[in-house]
């Protein structure tokens, strides 16, 4: 049945590149504990998908992943799906060792954010990035990845980029060129 | 809302002053003040979320326009529905809708009973007024029961209510965001590997053609063309109470011998009747809930004649696998039956049968395609014939398939006269009639198995107390002294209360029915489109009258089913029962 499911999809399926590996033991007994923790907190899937994905070894949420938490939280599967495909903080494909998220509002676009973008890119030796496909961009060596986002929030201080997870302001492609160049050295953002 | 305690409120659409209760929408208010407000979204009792647009109004103070079907009524609110900056924003929105929409309405299957071609019509829409900005997605058309397009999806959201709330399946949610949303299975798979039970109620609720039944008029229409092969049909109970609306005569029309009339013009060597199975199901069920109770058998048992319901808890609750009745459905004995003891009887090659039901349900032709499903084939290969594999049931048409087949085929439905079935495997009673409401088999199986423990007829026929469409029913049958409890849901929603009961041990029962659909077969997702509870009723009210005017009322009053058991079956629950009226479940992963 699966097997004729998956070889009729015709066309291109929207989540390319989700990762099918099982999750290891530690992390499905994360799950369970963070579930538990949570259970009855407003935006309990929202936490509990967060913290799955900074435990995972590749930073994202796999199918097995989004499966234990849909059964330790007793919630159907497509809704754990829906949720994680909403908000642009969860990746369903692995990223790599430093997540860097160019802003590309309104303000930060005005300020130079495509720059950025195409410097970062340029800088990682991306070729075919497709803003217009939400996609993610990770290095070779699994180092980097970059993605964008709509909006931070952080107009005022346009143009914005994340660098794991810490907001740079203000940035020009030499200050962020820079700031990549020390966390790949090992060195502090 | 409780009628003793309503408060009114007086407000007034379009300068007509109106009355109507407290907490209603400005939509039921303008409905109430004869005004139609077009929507697309909001469908009565099944969704409500504001996501289309098309309902806007325009009310006294207020600085944007509001969206009637979820904004209540206040006193002296004033409400214009037809003022220029109304009538424009709804064609906006519909011109928006339109702009990722395909322009190919003249190959889908929803061509003349779509609610956003209707619609574009009525807002008078007459260019394409903005370029798409969608990607075309994916077509997903792996299922056996269901397939889904994308493309033609305007996220109205009906098909995530339905499958969320009535039946608490939760196959399909949206998934994305902005112009990448969607409505998608769980990682964007197939429907028909995630928990979809393939009830298509989805189909029914669909405004497009985003979700329709796997259309097989075409492989029928060859078959029927092919002079090597026999083809014989089969119509489902609730079909006689539903193929007169979707060839446009009013719902509730009854329509057995126009149907039976029109079946043999499309050109079926023989046209029989699922209700003749659906009195074996009764003589093997009640003989199989009678041995249960005597032999100390698990209870309670769970009617089995449903396949989304079968597939439901074959995934939901596969410890409660006992409970189930082993009867195969009426359509599945149907089958085994006509390709064993009606082509030997009629001297036919099975491998040349073709079996065509027709079906209130889009969940069947998942189920004639389950492979344990070939009974028949087995049979004969017992007999010494051995021919390539085949299934008992080839085709499991909906009832809006079969009305397809007719309006291509030239048929005028109206003018046809009454017929009648073919004997032997057209033959039935009123009990097998009411198989198409919820708690009909209950009844049936009532009027058999009180006679069968008893030796005297029930002493009134009609079990008011399993009728209706309360979402649980429940009833104490006396059998001699000694009570029978029973209890009769429908949705899936319904039967899962049903089902927690029996799993905490809390469970009085020792006969349950379940049917997947609201109603039972009569709203089956197989029917025509865009049900409410009015048709749905007046369905029923059908289906009850054929019973009424049927003499024989009772499966095993039917002389067919005597003669079956007499000269091939032998007894209920006997060998050859178990071998080709009999089967069994299996735990559902996906």
């Amino acid at each position: 049945m699966s097997e004729l499911g998956t070889a009729a999809l015709s066309g291109k399926a929207s989540v390319t590149g989700a990762s099918a590996r099982p999750i290891s033991d530690d992390l499905r007994k994360q799950v369970a504990a963070s579930a538990a923790a949570y259970r009855d907190k407003p935006g309990a899937l929202l936490s509990v998908l967060e913290e799955t994905q900074r435990l995972d070894p590749n930073r994202h949420l796999s199918e097995d992943a989004l499966r234990a938490i849909a059964e330790a939280m007793d919630e159907p599967l497509s809704r754990v799906y829906s949720v994680a495909t909403f908000y642009s903080y969860y990746s369903l494909v692995p990223q790599g060792q430093h997540v860097i998220v160019v802003c590309r509002g309104t303000a930060c676009h005005t300020r130079g954010s495509l720059g950025l973008l195409q410097e970062t890119l340029a800088m990682l030796g991306a070729e075919d990035f497709r803003e217009d496909e939400e996609a993610s961009f990770t290095t070779a060596d699994r180092k980097f990845t970059v993605r964008t986002v709509a909006c931070f929030g952080q107009c005022a201080l346009a143009p914005v980029v994340s660098l794991d997870g810490v907001i740079l302001s203000r940035l020009t492609p030499s200050k962020l060129k820079a700031a990549i160049e020390r966390v790949a050295r090992g060195g502090k953002r | 809302m409780n009628d003793s305690n309503v408060t009114l409120v007086e407000l007034s659409v379009d300068g007509v002053p109106v009355t109507v209760a407290s907490g209603s929408t400005i939509l039921k208010a303008c409905q109430a003040a004869g005004v139609s407000i077009p929507t697309l979204c909001h469908l009565e009792g099944v969704s409500s979320n504001a996501s289309c647009g098309v309902c806007v109004v325009e009310v006294e103070g207020a600085r944007s326009l509001v969206r009637s079907c979820v904004q209540t009524v206040s006193p002296g609110m004033q409400v214009r529905t037809n003022t220029k900056r109304v009538l424009e924003a709804r064609r906006t929105v519909v011109e928006l809708l339109l702009a990722n929409h395909p322009d190919d309405c003249l190959a889908c299957m929803r061509n003349g009973s779509c609610e956003l071609q209707s619609m574009a019509e009525r807002m008078g829409v007459r260019r394409k007024a903005f370029p798409r900005t969608r990607k075309e997605p994916a077509q997903d058309s792996a299922g056996l029961a269901i397939i889904r397009d994308n493309d033609k999806c305007i996220l109205c959201g009906r098909c995530v209510a339905v499958c969320r709330e009535t039946q608490t399946v939760s196959a399909i949610d949206f998934a994305g965001r902005g112009i990448r949303t969607r409505v998608a299975p769980f990682m964007d798979k197939a429907l028909s590997s995630t928990v979809c039970v393939s009830c298509g109620q989805c189909t029914l609720v669909c405004p497009t053609g985003a979700l329709t039944e796997r259309d097989e008029t075409d492989e029928v229409f060859a078959d029927l063309f092919d002079p090597d092969k026999v083809v014989v049909v089969q119509t489902a109970p609730a079909i006689r109470a539903s193929l007169g609306e979707a060839l446009g005569l009013p719902p509730g029309s009854l329509v057995t011998g126009k149907m039976a009339a029109a079946l043999r013009r499309l050109g079926f060597a023989k046209v029989f009747d699922t209700q003749f199975a659906a009195d074996l199901t009764i003589m093997e069920e009640g003989s199989e809930l009678l041995h249960r109770a005597s032999s100390g058998g698990v209870l309670p048992m769970i009617t089995s004649c449903s396949p989304g319901w079968i597939s439901f808890i074959e995934t939901f609750y596969p410890s409660l696998l006992p409970h189930l009745s082993t009867c195969k459905s009426p359509q599945q004995m149907f089958g085994s039956v006509a390709k064993t003891y009606w082509a030997r009887k009629a001297g036919v090659d099975p491998s040349k049968m073709v079996v065509v039901s027709i079906m209130p349900c889009t969940a069947k032709k998942f189920e004639a395609r389950r492979p344990e499903m070939r009974d028949a084939w087995a049979w004969w290969k017992d007999q010494g014939q051995d021919h390539k594999p085949f299934f008992d049931v080839d085709y499991a048409l909906t009832t809006r398939e079969l009305a397809r087949m007719i309006r291509r085929a030239g048929i005028d439905f109206t003018r046809l006269p009454e017929e009648g079935f073919d004997d032997p495997l057209g033959a039935s009673t009123g009990a097998a009639v009411i198989f198409g409401a919820t708690g009909g088999v209950m009844e049936a199986a009532a009027r058999t198995a009180y006679e069968l423990a008893t030796g005297k007829p029930l002493p009134t026929l009609e079990l008011e107390a399993v009728r209706g469409f309360e979402g649980v029913r429940e009833a104490a049958l006396d059998i001699d002294g000694k009570p029978l409890r029973v209890a009769v849901a429908h949705t899936l929603k319904n039967a899962r209360a049903i089902l927690d009961g029996i799993a905490a041990g809390t469970s009085p029962y020792a006969f349950v029915e379940v049917m997947t659909c609201p109603g039972g077969c009569l709203g089956g997702g197989g029917q025509p489109v865009a049900p409410d509870w009015e048709k749905r009723e007046l369905r029923r009210a059908a289906i009850y009258r054929e019973d009424r005017g049927l003499t024989e009322r009772k499966s095993h009053d039917n002389p067919a089913i005597k003669e079956l058991y007499a000269v091939f079956l032998g007894k209920p629950l006997g060998h050859l029962s178990h071998e080709l009226l009999h089967t069994e479940y299996a735990v559902r992963k996906v």
